[in-house]
């Protein structure tokens, strides 16, 4: 069974195809639709709650009631269970039912409470994936999945082009699922594919996708109440009909105008309002308690003056910002220049050899390894030290192997590398003639690599042989993780560890390691994208409110403009006629170690992402930038990063929304730093940064 | 300043990574090529004044990554397209091959008014490539696909030594220009306010 754990979806091409043709396509609509909603609806969401809750006291009323308005399950299957990271132990398990109500076919799907194996998330990270009965009229596709090895899944994908995680059924029952399916709703297959059941599928899709956009303008503004909030984190039975009821009543309330995506931006608000609520209310909270344990009086008072003389630098900081004939800004919520000198430590020169020698016992362990981090994240390392730190960064070494023990690796990884190399090495011509996924793959590494920081001296010329490195390392890589293969941008991210490293098998594990932080953001389906700029719009909400606002207003609320940065972690993609300065490439290092130190949080490149934003909230906001003048703008400002203050604002931003902020990331998102050498303790020393 | 509003033009480069799209680009609005353009992640666009019959318009033409991986994020770039140009490499028969799935998946998710009548341009790039001997693609067969979907213009190109590069993408402007026929606004001199949005999508050129 241990396949499954790495079985990814992002190599499944039935996915793949589902995913891209329908999900996204229907992804920006559904951001129009929640703006739309939202606008609707004021800026508060809890008239869409008011609703909610009044269907609330209606179900209690009823739930007495053996037999709420002919609720009939017409299914139900135990053990369905999702896995929402690759990690066997963060599995959740839970019960699917299938239920008929009027005409109406709902699924829920309900997490098993205090189950063991569930001992890793917490009762709310469970309730995160409840399925609180979606009505069919809602779903758009059910792609089957029956791997070779492992269980068979669904991914149920609704008409707002979101999938719902997949869900396996690990004591069978997917064909009486569908059957099941079938019988109360229209169903057909997917002439593509057969494994794609389409539902509801009367119209051609692009019919549908323009009249879903055309949206009825009703909508109940109940009294406002959080009630509702409170029981859905229950995640029992009694949520489930609460929700059952909820979404008939608005059926009910909709019924001449049909309007299939509503309900979902109504769920969606539902969290985004959660995660809002919650955060205005402890990050103010949190605000205080840290002043008041972290800092002393006297701390206190150094901080004021400290800000007072930073005043003047900051204000030359922003000096970019001061454009004439701008449009009034609503203010940064959190008067974010204070916040930044409250917890914005000063930076600190890099480290250097004499003091990384004083971090390592006798023979060559890192004695505290979080003291290590800390100190690289506060300073960086210096270049020469690159090569020799970079390794226990990225999780390639283990903090507490000695010299011996990593010599020794060395050289055995050395062999590992060449006998995968070899794998494509040995390729023949007329091997090569029948293997087209293979010819793809070598053609397109083969452009990329030519086409990478070449203005660098160290990859200059023609026939470089470090250019050439380059494609040999990817290439590699591409086997040793064939699912996940090759993707444009992983170029990008090797191009520096080749250069600190000067070593090929080096070069490549640390690749190796560096893609198990970053490889969800290639996946085929671009799901880990997708996420990552989810959770970035989550953050924002949260620590700006007022810019959070503007960019759903201005239909910028996927924050693709922030997919280059996040794609190759802020590195600039320059055109050829500005030379690639050794200076601007430090840079891009520097950011990168101190990345991922993961200190104070593995996320940390969102926070510098929500940094760099509010750097610039004034100008984007006052010049009403749309998204295409703030894609311009923001691809034109990486590579340009005010390093240190940026860091330290990140720092800030981290610390300010503590646990919040680290409940608006998707479960999925969390990372590991893996050791590729020996165990290692490194998930939990990161885990222990994450306060 | 003009006393009619100028209009944007938006154009969406597909094709298959390294078939030149960066390079055309850059070609017909900078009058420039390198050899040494990174692979383009996410997108991106540059803009061009151009004028017909007296009227000035603002081409803005967007680039975007050509691996297939990255298809679905076409959704945020490709909404309000006027125009979309499918380049394919003469010396690549896969690039080719592929215009049919570039052509379906920007209909299906640019999702146009009328997908049977939005303008495709298709440009058959690379044509000066080893002075034309390693061409797989003939015009021939370039031009019966195009003539199969409904008479799409074809030409071929050469980004690198500025090839019909901007005949091409005059017709373009053209085709774009022929999809909204009804955002011809006269407006006077004192309103200008939406104006003002446009030109500044124009004024970042670099």
């Amino acid at each position: 069974m241990h396949e499954t754990d790495i079985h990814d979806l992002s190599d499944d091409a039935d996915y793949a195809a589902a995913s891209s043709k329908y999900c996204w396509t229907m992804w920006s609509l559904f951001v129009k639709l929640l703006r739309l909603d939202v606008l609707r609806l004021g800026p508060n969401p809890a008239g869409l709650l008011g609703s909610s809750s009044m269907t609330r006291n209606d179900s209690s009323k009823r739930s007495s009631s053996s037999d709420p308005e002919d609720a009939e399950v017409v299914y139900l299957k135990d053990n369905v269970t999702i896995h929402p990271t690759q990690y066997a132990s963060e599995r959740v398990s839970g019960r699917l039912r299938l239920i008929k109500q009027g005409s109406s076919l709902f699924m829920t799907w309900i997490p098993y409470k205090g189950q063991g194996s569930n001992a890793r998330l917490s009762e709310r990270d469970k309730n995160l994936y409840t399925i609180k009965a979606v009505p069919f009229s809602e779903i758009q596709s059910i792609c089957r999945h029956s791997p070779t090895i492992g269980w068979q899944y669904v991914i149920v994908v609704l008409s707002s082009g979101l999938a719902f995680p997949s869900l396996y059924f690990y004591s069978g029952g997917v064909r009486e699922f569908l059957a099941t399916v079938k019988q109360h709703v229209h169903i057909v297959r997917s002439s593509e594919n057969a494994n794609v059941f389409l539902v509801n599928n009367f119209e051609d899709p692009l019919q549908r996708t323009l009249s879903s956009l055309e949206l009825p303008r009703s909508l109940a503004n109940g009294t406002p109440s959080s009630s509702f909030r409170g029981s859905s984190s229950d995640g029992n039975q009694e949520t489930q009909e609460d929700s059952v009821s909820s979404v008939q009543r608005n059926n009910r309330q909709r019924q001449k105008s049909h309007d299939p995506a509503r309900d979902l931006s109504i769920q969606v608000l539902e969290k985004f309002s959660l995660v809002t609520r919650f955060a205005r209310e402890t990050t103010s909270q949190l605000f205080r308690e840290s002043l008041v344990d972290g800092h002393g009086p006297t701390e206190k008072r150094k901080n004021n003056w400290a800000s007072k003389e930073n005043q003047h630098q900051e204000a030359a900081l922003n000096d970019v910002e001061t454009v004439p004939d701008l449009v009034p800004v609503a203010p940064d919520p959190l008067e974010f220049d204070k916040l930044t000198l409250v917890w914005g430590q000063p930076r600190q020169h890099p480290l250097g050899p004499e003091e990384w020698s004083t971090f390592l016992d006798s023979e060559g362990r890192v004695v505290d390894p979080n003291a290590l981090k800390k100190r690289i994240f506060y300073g960086g390392v210096e270049h020469n030290l690159r090569k020799e730190v970079w390794p226990f960064l990225l999780g390639y070494y283990a903090y507490e192997s000695t010299y011996a023990e990593r010599q020794y690796a060395v050289s055995v990884k050395k062999l590992e590398y060449k006998t995968i190399k070899n794998q494509w090495q040995s390729i023949s011509p007329e091997q090569g003639k029948r293997f087209t996924k293979f010819r793809e793959r070598k053609g397109l590494i083969e452009k990329d690599v030519v086409r990478t920081d070449r203005s660098l001296s160290f990859y200059e010329g023609d026939d470089n042989p470090n250019v050439r490195l380059m494609h040999d390392i990817l290439l590699t890589y591409s086997f040793y993780n064939f699912d996940l293969g090759y993707c444009q941008g992983m170029s990008d991210l090797l191009s520096p560890l080749l250069f600190i490293l000067r070593d090929e098998s080096e070069a490549f594990w640390c690749f190796v390691s560096l893609m198990e932080r970053l490889g969800p953001n290639f996946n085929r389906d671009q799901n880990g994208m997708h996420a990552q700029l989810f959770a970035l719009s989550k953050l924002v909400e949260l620590l700006d409110s007022p810019l959070h606002n503007y960019f759903k207003q201005n239909d910028c609320l996927n924050y693709f403009f922030c997919f280059r940065w996040i794609l190759i972690q802020f590195k600039r993609q320059k055109r050829s006629e500005n030379l690639l300065r050794e200076f601007e490439y430090d840079k891009t290092l520097r950011l990168w170690e101190v990345l991922w130190t993961h200190y104070p949080s593995e996320h940390l490149h969102l926070y510098v992402c929500i940094a760099i934003l509010k750097r610039h909230r004034v100008k984007i906001m006052g010049e009403q930038m749309d998204f295409d003048t703030l894609l311009k703008f923001i691809n034109e400002l990486s590579g340009q990063i005010d390093l240190d203050p940026v860091l330290r604002d990140a720092e800030a931003l981290c610390v300010c929304a503590g646990e919040n902020g680290a409940a608006s990331i998707p479960r999925g998102l969390h990372l590991r730093c893996p050791s590729r050498m020996a165990p290692c303790t490194n998930s939990k020393t990161t885990r222990c940064c994450e306060k | 300043m003009a006393s009619r509003r100028r209009m944007l033009l938006k154009v969406i480069i597909l094709g298959d990574s390294g078939v030149g799209k960066t390079s055309l680009m850059n070609q017909y609005v900078n009058r420039k090529f390198s050899n040494q353009y990174k692979a383009t992640i996410g997108a991106d666009f540059l803009t061009k004044e151009v004028q017909f019959e007296d009227r000035l318009f603002t081409l803005q033409i967007w680039d975007t990554a050509g691996q297939e991986r990255f298809q679905s994020l076409g959704v945020a770039f490709y909404r309000g397209a006027d125009c979309c140009v499918l380049v394919h490499d003469v010396n690549v028969m896969k690039s080719f091959d592929s215009l049919n799935n570039w052509r379906e998946e920007f209909l299906i998710q640019a999702s146009p008014a009328d997908p049977e009548n939005f303008p495709f341009v298709v440009l058959g790039n690379k044509v000066d490539v080893d002075g034309g001997n390693s061409r797989v693609v003939s015009e021939k067969k370039a031009k019966a696909w195009c003539a199969s979907k409904g008479n799409i213009p074809y030409f071929e190109t050469s980004a690198k030594e500025g090839l019909n590069v901007e005949a091409a993408f005059e017709c373009i402007a053209r085709n774009a220009l022929k999809n909204e026929p009804e955002e011809e606004i006269y407006l006077p001199d004192t309103i200008d306010v939406a104006n003002a949005r446009q030109q500044k999508s124009s004024g970042c050129e670099c």
